[in-house]
């Protein structure tokens, strides 16, 4: 309570001023007021504001207790809610774990297996090949006029791309898109590499096909006109288990032209 | 006895017709019994220093309970009612206590 000299407003702080002053200041004005008014408790009107009080605690209290199961309902359905959202999101989890083993997986197991990029390095002579096919051999005979040359080489190896063949080699050296067949210093070189007679040739595709074809071309007609005449030996046998290896890479590195931008 | 019979008859009255308040005055009923009961601890205390004065107790309730309830709609409408309704209770409740203290003292001597 406050000294009577002191002004009101010299309180410390607004809270202690509340403290202070927590009794209606009106309880004591009318205490010195000259018309003595009712100090008496027992009255009707203070009857009447405690119960509106009474009624007021009352409602309120109905109010929350009636609440209550409303709001208890709803924390159970949230705490459900939550409950059974956790154990989706624990499921999903799971299943991303799954499948980012699966990823991590087909991910190893595709390195090194792209079914196009495979066909094109087959189709490029940059892998090894099997499948059945023709292996050709012939050697120069003793007479004049029946020695084997870098171009007989190349017509043969021609005349059997034109047979149909899928992949060739002349005695174990793959025939790849850049492989050339020359002869320098009178030894025959394929991918620059030297080889000499008998020459064994692996061709792969149909062999029936193969064969048939081959002999129908003006470079088969050839071959076996100089096998009969000049004593050339020349024969094909049809095999299924032929294999060839793959072309060297420096015949495989493609170093001055690039990809046209947009062209697939 | 007639105030003891009052607040009898609130409780009952309240219990037995169960009285819903509407939606919008839910919220400002909790701070209108702060304040209700800030006037009438109010008035104990004024009864027990016989300084007790039913008009003065029926001015500073009403007066308590409308304002309160009219700063926490005023909250309402600025955005604010929470805080708002905080400081109401903050400062009825430090008087209840002071009020509260205040009575223990005279009763006890303490």
């Amino acid at each position: 309570m406050m000294a009577a000299p002191e002004p009101p407003e010299q309180v410390d702080g607004l809270l202690e001023k509340i403290a202070d002053t927590a009794l209606d200041d009106d309880y004591y004005v009318v205490r010195a007021g000259p018309h003595e008014q009712s100090r008496a408790f027992n009255t009707v009107l203070t009857g009447l504001v405690l119960a509106v009080f009474a009624l007021l605690v009352a409602i309120a209290v109905i109010q929350t207790r009636s609440d209550r199961p409303a709001t208890e309902r709803e924390r159970t359905t949230l705490i459900n809610d939550i409950d059974s959202r956790k154990s989706t999101l624990a499921a999903r989890e799971s299943t991303a774990d799954r499948l980012r083993e699966q990823v991590a997986d087909l991910q190893a197991s595709v390195v090194g297996f792209d079914a196009a990029y495979e066909e094109l390095r087959l189709l490029a002579s940059d892998r090894g090949a099997a499948g059945p096919g023709l292996r050709v051999r012939t050697s120069p005979g003793q007479v004049l006029g029946s020695d084997i040359t870098d171009r007989d080489l190349q017509t043969l190896v021609n005349g059997f791309w034109y047979a149909g063949a899928e992949a060739i080699a002349i005695n174990g050296k793959r025939i790849g898109p850049l492989t050339s067949i020359r002869q320098a210093g009178g030894i025959i070189k394929v991918n620059y590499q030297s080889i000499g007679s008998p020459f064994e040739i692996v061709v792969l595709g149909d062999s029936e096909a193969l064969e048939d074809r081959f002999a129908q071309t003006a470079v088969g007609r050839d071959w076996l006109e100089r096998r009969k005449n000049a004593e050339v030996r020349f024969d094909m046998t049809r095999s299924d288990d032929l294999t060839v290896e793959a072309a060297p890479k420096d015949r495989l590195t493609i170093k001055h032209a690039t990809a046209i931008e947009g062209d697939s | 006895m007639i105030p003891v019979i009052g607040l009898a008859v609130g409780i009952i009255a309240g219990l037995v017709f169960q009285p819903t308040v509407p939606t919008d005055l839910q919220p400002y009923l909790p701070i209108a019994i702060v304040a209700a009961l800030d006037a009438v601890i109010g008035a104990l205390r004024a009864l027990g220093e016989r300084r007790f004065n039913d008009r003065v107790f029926v001015v500073s309730f009403i007066s308590n309970v409308v304002i309160a309830a009219f700063m926490v709609y005023l909250g309402d409408q600025l955005g604010v009612g929470s805080q708002l309704s905080t400081g109401v209770v903050v400062v009825l409740g430090i008087r209840i206590f002071a009020n509260a203290a205040a009575i223990r003292r005279r009763i006890f001597h303490a």
